[in-house]
């Protein structure tokens, strides 16, 4: 967990309102897959919590949707060359067990970025099956990146490529035939509904990285809190983002 | 290389930058960031005397300047604190022990338990008074000064800062009246109640709905107040809102602050308050000030003009 005062070297389009944002962190950051980076924008009070997409030694690739003023202008203000605040790494991030071969994922919008980055640490020695859900074509990025696993579904909703339906869907129908010991999700909170009632029952763990708005993202605050099914609060922030899905209220 | 050391209450800091309460939990996962011996203190999260849950999510929005938190006092509860984190906390630096009571008779029973066990008891009293009709107890004079008496009554040892809301009609009345009830020192400002609404679910954007709001576009009313409230009373004043710098601390300390906290930048940057002690320390350098303390309360107000 480091404070550092990075240098971007990329912030571009990637698709229709998804923006790559690469930047030299000036020192060597070692990250786990799943974790996420606070990353500070001009003018706004709070940072953003954003996924790790990539981490290559200094450099450090986070993908992120426009959503509001503060992404706006990160995607438009922040130019190769600016200095850019950044805490990373953050959060506790996905972990395959040793005896976990075949590992599905499931991701659906700003959700498959956090999931590229467990394809990119686990495709070498596990087996991966992916599926990935997109609203349509032209929100359709990386797809060299989700390459990497064994296997890859894209799914859209509206059918402009690949399996028409939802990224759970698609992974269901498969679920006999792949049979997977481990499962990493991450995407909008209704899509991981639909995942947990279709896993109901089926003896395979399930590791959910949820989002929420956040305050300092390191665990002081109690902003980002998530119910816990015993009742007490989790910190997303510090004790996730990554959680085992059946440990959480979704 | 100034000298920044402060004393409040008898009790020395070794410089007056002190996190506030809410911003930074009990200290562990800054000290993770930076060794928090760095700074004059840390104020806790506000501790209750049991457990609490807090509200629902989302408890933060942001504004142009400002955010507006609404976390509604999750904490473990004073009796955790005090097993889990305060020797590690005390040998780090001074301890505010920022709590808050659900009924009136909790403040006693909590300064009770942390009497002599802390450097000072910070009191929140933005909590509502259920005896007024759910009415924060902060917001009548004679409600600040019930409730500062009772928490002093059961203050044997340690000094008692009572933090003062902002949302109130004369900011130096309550001053005054938590003085007459015993108050050691003031804190000033806690956040303003404020809304913010989402216009495309409309909707607001707190589960609370409303929230408290802090950070850079609240700094001009809270100095006022700072130098209202510093200038209605006899007793060392805590000044906060919004400090982001250096020089914001020290324009806080010539309003008539004696020592500073700082809440909503260490979510800005989790460096703040180093970078503001090393940001006083330059300040001081080049303007030949020696020792921090010459320059509390040390603007010079205009006379008002003859109408």
């Amino acid at each position: 967990m480091r404070e550092v005062t990075g240098i971007v070297l990329e912030n571009r389009e990637i698709a229709r309102g998804i923006y790559s944002l690469t930047f030299s962190a000036g020192e060597e950051i070692s990250v786990r897959p799943g974790q996420f980076c606070m990353i500070g924008v001009q003018g706004f009070p709070l940072r953003r919590p954003i996924a790790i997409c990539r981490a290559e030694g200094e450099r450090i690739t986070l993908c992120y949707r426009v959503n509001g003023n503060g992404t706006r202008t990160l995607a438009e203000g922040c130019k190769a060359g600016e200095k850019v605040s950044a805490l990373l790494p953050l959060g506790n991030g996905f972990f395959v067990q040793e005896g976990e071969k075949k590992v599905a994922v499931v991701g659906g919008g700003v959700g498959i970025f956090p999931l590229i980055s467990a394809i990119r640490a686990y495709c070498d020695e596990k087996e991966i099956y992916a599926y990935m859900g997109f609203r349509g074509r032209d929100a359709l990025c990386l797809e060299y990146e989700m390459r990497r696993g064994k296997e890859l579904v894209i799914a859209t909703d509206d059918g402009s490529v690949g399996y028409h339906g939802t990224a759970v869907q698609a992974f269901m129908e498969d679920f006999d035939r792949v049979r997977p010991d481990v499962v990493l999700s991450c995407g909008p909170t209704p899509m991981l509904r639909a995942l947990k009632s279709a896993m109901q029952g089926r003896n395979v763990p399930v590791y959910v990285s949820l989002e929420e708005r956040m305050g300092c993202g390191i665990g002081a605050c109690l902003v980002c809190v998530c119910d816990r099914t015993n009742g007490a609060h989790a910190r997303v922030c510090k004790d996730g983002p990554v959680f085992e899905m059946n440990d959480v209220v979704l | 290389m100034a000298d920044l050391s402060v004393n409040v209450c008898g009790v020395s800091l070794k410089n007056p930058v002190i996190p506030a309460s809410g911003t930074f939990g009990f200290g562990r996962e800054f000290d993770e960031i930076y060794d928090i011996s760095c700074l004059g203190g840390v104020a806790t999260k506000g501790l209750t005397l049991k457990p609490r849950l807090g509200n629902p999510v989302p408890r933060i929005a942001e504004r142009s300047g400002v955010i507006l938190n609404a976390v509604g006092l999750q904490n473990p509860g004073v009796e955790a604190f005090i097993a889990h984190d305060l020797a590690w906390l005390s040998q780090k630096t001074r301890v505010l022990a920022n709590v808050a009571g659900s009924t009136l008779e909790d403040y006693g029973e909590i300064c009770a338990r942390l009497d002599g066990l802390v450097d000072f008891v910070e009191l929140n009293i933005s909590c509502p008074n259920v005896r007024s009709g759910g009415m924060a107890l902060g917001i009548k004079a004679e409600n600040v000064k019930e409730v500062t008496r009772l928490a002093k009554d059961n203050l044997k040892k340690t000094p008692l800062i009572v933090k003062l809301s902002p949302n109130v009609e004369s900011i130096a009345n309550n001053a005054r009246a938590a003085e007459e009830g015993g108050a050691d020192c003031l804190s000033l400002v806690n956040t303003f109640t404020g809304l913010a609404i989402d216009i495309e679910r409309r909707r607001p954007i707190l589960a609370n709905n409303t929230g408290g709001v802090s950070g850079a576009g609240i700094k001009p009313i809270a100095v006022r107040m700072v130098y209202e409230a510093s200038h209605a009373v006899n007793i060392p004043v805590i000044g906060m809102g919004g400090i982001a710098c250096g020089e914001d601390a020290i324009e806080f300390m010539m309003a008539g602050a004696a020592a500073v906290q700082v809440g909503t930048q260490n979510f800005t940057d989790t460096l703040a308050c180093p970078k503001i002690i090393e940001g006083m320390n330059a300040w001081c350098d080049r303007h030949g000030v020696k020792n921090i303390t010459e320059i509390v309360g040390a603007a010079t107000f205009n006379k008002p003009a003859a109408k």
